[in-house]
């Protein structure tokens, strides 16, 4: 029923502390490589991209695929693991 | 046209909000995105500050356009008729308003001779010729979603599945006292 991956629901159900980037469902190692190359070497710091484009997924899914070259699924998956992180524990 | 990269946060910020873009704050993170964003709304040509006036403006407009194009006079004595049958889904609005236009200018030229009369009829047909051309403007205002029809397709259906099931239910109840030779 749930078409949610293992890793997103990893992430999604526990606070992410201070988990790296990699740990984000749409992010593996070549375009965790590249956000780390940004700056953005932790899920958090990832995080605080998503909170100040307000959530917004849309917008979010744009600014990842610009910043890391990721494709539409990578991007829209990681960007629902946030908002869904979010809602559970912001 | 200056350059984006060139305005302020603050200047920034007051554009994405004319394009109606919703954002956050534009800090060095999220400016490169919001600047990509504008770039794209201009290049779309969306009007920064669109108004309901604007319809309003393209209503005069065709209205202006109706009047001169309109080919002879005398020819609208049967034209009006036509255009009142072919329409028949005008609001009752927009019927009263001509109707009141055909009644005042019928009164008020009753002692006049004929001759003025097809001049004076500019004005309720000028009306009525704006009018059709709003309502397929307004039609596809007002309809924008469903097709053609007047029922929603799967309520057609709902409704056939229905009545075969009560059909069904009937048939299969009914008990006779004869053989059912004739249907086995």
């Amino acid at each position: 029923m749930s078409t949610t991956s293992q890793k997103h629901r990893d992430f999604v159900g526990e606070p992410m502390g201070d988990k790296p980037v990699t740990a984000l469902s749409g992010i593996g190692d070549s375009l965790g490589k590249k956000l780390e190359d940004q700056g953005f070497d932790k899920a958090f710091v990832v995080l605080g991209q998503f909170l100040l484009l307000k959530k917004d997924t849309e917008m979010f899914t744009e600014w990842l695929k610009d910043a890391s070259g990721a494709n539409s699924r990578q991007a829209g998956s990681c960007a629902q693991c946030l908002k869904e992180w979010c809602d559970a524990f912001l | 046209m200056s350059l984006l990269s060139n305005k302020s946060a603050k200047e920034i910020s007051d554009l994405l909000d004319e394009y109606g873009i919703k954002h956050g704050p534009v800090v060095d993170s999220t400016r490169n995105l919001y600047e990509k964003k504008l770039k794209e709304a201009m290049a779309k040509g969306k009007r920064p500050t669109s108004s309901p006036d604007k319809t309003f403006y393209r209503e005069e407009e065709e209205e202006v356009t109706y009047v001169y194009t309109t080919p002879s006079r005398s020819d609208f004595a049967g034209e009006r008729t036509t255009y009142m049958r072919s329409r028949p889904d005008w609001t009752e609005r927009e019927q009263e308003r001509s109707y009141s236009d055909y009644s005042r200018s019928k009164s008020e030229y009753s002692g006049k001779d004929m001759v003025d009369e097809p001049r004076m009829y500019d004005t309720p047909s000028t009306y009525r010729n704006s009018y059709v051309k709003s309502p397929p403007v307004k039609s596809d205002q007002k309809v924008p979603k469903t097709s053609s029809r007047l029922i929603p397709l799967w309520v057609q259906f709902v409704f056939f599945l229905a009545v075969a099931i009560f059909l069904y239910i009937i048939f299969s109840n009914m008990e006779t006292n004869e053989s059912l030779k004739g249907i086995v």
